[in-house]
């Protein structure tokens, strides 16, 4: 280890605790004032003069130079940052809002935290090319990190807030008194039930569709209305979709009862892009090979796509399938004006029969708040329904990988 | 009774007959094809001697396997095919209006460059062709029977079961082969069966091609001349979509006739 090296660490370490401590502000709104911005980065650019000074003396080439040059730009952005609150003010373009000063502050040491530890590989590794390239898995490493905080923010959230909720009462009985106590047992019943309903309705359409796009339709004008027009459905936004079920399910099939068939209508057109679109992936990744084999040996195309094509593209086709459904588990809209009651539906007990369900339950109680005493069971609920998407999305995981077709 | 009826309402609707001169399975009638505009097949006319082996040969792209994929009309799956001019099978336009392209392929056996096999076991990789055109037969004699004929049957006899692409890939081609012979076909089409494999697959697949031809009727599509002289009867030469020379092998690759033959077989381009 010798001096270089170790003036290269200590600028990553510098630098990485400047960028935590700028995530962990941004995170908590933690007042940042500028004395403390300008000290982090007067200390990083210090850092980078010290290191490009030695390196420089040491090395007699110019990538000395070129960490001073560095160490200025930070210096500088840290004497002009002063003025930034001023220059970033909204209210000279007449807008009425204001940027916290503390957003400049923490936001600029969390990115000139990390690009400086990410500059500190190559003095590291003496400007050698694999110093960049240990530096550009460090920031892919960054990046990855960056993407996974809010999940497990999100999830440790709900789980420590709502654990507590999930007694054996709160999953078998019924709700009392506007949720304060009781459980959510209906509910529960009820989101499965839409689930495999929908399941039920979607799959064939969807794969039916599938099978003629990818199989029987000339490459023509109608195959691009028909894949306009899914992604115009794809795209629509589910609470249309919720108009729609009510105004068209509802109020025509169904004379007005909001029923379990109704919203598991709805959640079936919401869920039906994601299932064409897997299933025709699935159906497209059989190679054309396999198609031609089985034509030369006199198999008709029906044939073919049913012995040869589908098989093999089931496990995709279900996986697809199952992943749409974990989405419609989760989704409010579409059902709140067809299918549910916020409490007195019952378990379910007929298609034609309205039901309870936990993603609207879960809007129900939170607009309880404030009136009832149900933040417990809110977030228990929450944490519940999460429990069952992510259990659908773990079962397509296991669909997929255990019956996944090598060619 | 009924079956019969049909059988007769068919031979009835075909319009057209032509009695094939002896010793001719099949015979290509200035056929035509073309590719949405662009004509890949050239008014060629051609004729295959049954129980003998006809190869294919000409430079890339002057539409060797469009010719053979259409003697059993697998470019009918392209759908921007147009086709003109008469295939001839034992008297029958395979081309005729009234004529089922799933019949033709039953009776005209194909296996492709690239060794395809289903991933189904190996036993129902052959009894498939039996299966789809509802052949009662005993799977297990069809199965012993073709794989004996594709020389596979002593590698796989203790592994019916298993997965067809656990085979190696000269085997799996064999398998194809083996497969095509379960519909009990006349004519069997080869589009570079050997092209994937290596020189010993290679040597296995011709010496099988050289047995078959004591029950079918073999086209084998080659870019390989080699392979050609050595398989062949009878050799065709194509350049650009036309049919420039046929004749027997002995002559096409001793004595060619034209002047575009004798510079491909002799190296000077393609
Ligand atoms: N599916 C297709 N669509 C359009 N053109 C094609 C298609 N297949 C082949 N062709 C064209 O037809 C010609 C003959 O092709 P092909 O029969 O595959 O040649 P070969 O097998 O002799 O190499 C080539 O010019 C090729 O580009
Ligand atoms: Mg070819």
């Amino acid at each position: 280890m010798n001096i270089r090296k170790l003036i290269s660490l200590w600028i990553f370490t510098v630098s990485t605790v400047v960028a935590i401590l700028g995530f962990w502000a941004l995170a908590t709104r933690m007042d940042v004032e500028y004395w403390m911005f300008f000290v982090a980065l007067t200390l990083i650019s210090a850092s980078y003069y010290l290191s490009g000074i030695y390196h420089h003396m040491t090395e007699k080439d110019m990538n000395g130079v070129f960490m001073l040059f560095y160490a200025s730009i930070v210096l500088m952005v840290a004497a002009f940052s002063f003025y930034l609150p001023e220059i970033l003010d909204m209210r000279q373009w007449e807008i009425n809002a204001r940027i916290p000063n503390f957003f400049f502050y923490s936001l600029s040491m969390l990115f000139l935290g990390i690009f400086s530890s990410y500059l500190s590989f190559r003095p590291f590794y003496n400007f050698k090319k694999e110093g960049a390239q240990m530096g550009a898995y460090y920031m892919l490493y960054i990046t990855m990190i960056f993407t996974l905080i809010p999940l497990f923010v999100i999830l440790f959230n709900i789980v420590y807030r709502g654990a507590g909720g999930i007694t054996w009462e709160f999953l078998t009985e019924d709700i009392i008194s506007m949720g304060e106590r009781g459980g959510v047992y209906p509910a529960i019943l009820g989101t499965l039930a839409l689930i495999l309903v929908t399941a039920v309705i979607v799959l064939p359409l969807g794969v039916g569709t599938a099978i003629y796009l990818a199989e029987y339709a000339r490459k023509g004008l109608a195959v691009r209305v028909i894949r306009t027009a899914v992604n115009i459905l794809q795209g629509t936004p589910s609470i249309v979709h919720g108009l729609f079920g009510y105004a068209f399910f509802v109020l025509i099939l169904f004379d007005g009862q909001k029923c379990l068939l109704a919203g598991a209508l709805t959640l079936a057109i919401l869920t039906l892009p994601i299932v064409i679109r897997s299933a025709e992936e699935a159906l497209n990744a059989v190679p054309g090979d396999l198609r031609d084999a089985s034509l030369a040996l006199g198999a008709s195309k029906w044939q073919t796509i049913k012995k040869v094509v589908l098989p093999p593209s089931l496990p995709g086709i279900l996986t697809g399938t199952v992943l749409g459904l974990g989405r419609a588990a989760g989704e409010t809209a579409p059902i709140m004006f067809t299918a549910v009651y916020f409490s007195g539906a019952g378990t379910p007990s007929s298609l034609l029969r309205p039901i309870q369900a936990l993603p609207y339950h879960l809007l129900s109680l939170y607009r309880l708040i404030g009136y009832r005493d149900v933040d417990l069971q809110a977030w228990a609920t929450a944490l519940l329904l999460l429990i069952i998407v992510l259990g659908v999305n773990v079962s397509a995981i296991i669909i997929r990988e255990k019956y996944r077709q090598r060619f | 009774m009924f079956e019969k009826f049909k059988e007769l309402l068919k031979e009835e609707m075909r319009c057209e007959r032509k009695e094939l001169p002896k010793g001719i399975k099949m015979q290509v009638e200035s056929f035509n094809l073309w590719y949405g505009k662009t004509q890949a097949i050239k008014s060629v006319n051609m004729d295959l001697k049954e129980n003998k082996i006809t190869a294919i040969i000409g430079p890339s792209g002057c539409g060797k396997s469009t010719l053979i994929r259409g003697l059993n009309r697998m470019n009918d799956t392209i759908s921007s095919v147009k086709t003109e001019g008469k295939v001839w099978l034992d008297g029958f336009n395979i081309y005729d209006s009234t004529t089922d392209c799933v019949d033709v392929r039953r009776q005209v056996g194909m296996v492709f460059q690239k060794p395809n096999p289903f991933p189904f076991s190996i036993a129902d990789n052959i009894y498939y062709g039996c299966e789809v055109n509802g052949m009662k037969v005993e799977k297990d004699e069809v199965v012993e029977r073709c794989l004996k004929q594709s020389a596979l049957w002593d590698e796989v006899k203790d592994r019916l079961d298993e997965n067809a692409l656990s085979l190696s890939g000269g085997q799996q081609q064999r398998l194809c082969i083996a497969r095509a012979l379960a519909t009990e076909p006349e004519v069997i089409l080869m589009d570079e069966p050997c092209s994937a494999l290596d020189p010993i697959a290679t040597a296995k697949i011709e010496d099988l091609i050289d047995e078959l031809k004591n029950h079918y009727t073999v086209v084998i599509v080659t870019h390989n001349m080699q392979q050609a002289a050595r398989v062949s009867d009878y050799t065709a030469y194509m350049y650009l979509g036309e049919l420039i020379e046929f004749g027997d092998t002995t002559q096409i690759f001793e004595n060619p006739q034209e002047n575009s033959t004798e510079k491909y077989i002799t190296g000077r381009f393609g």
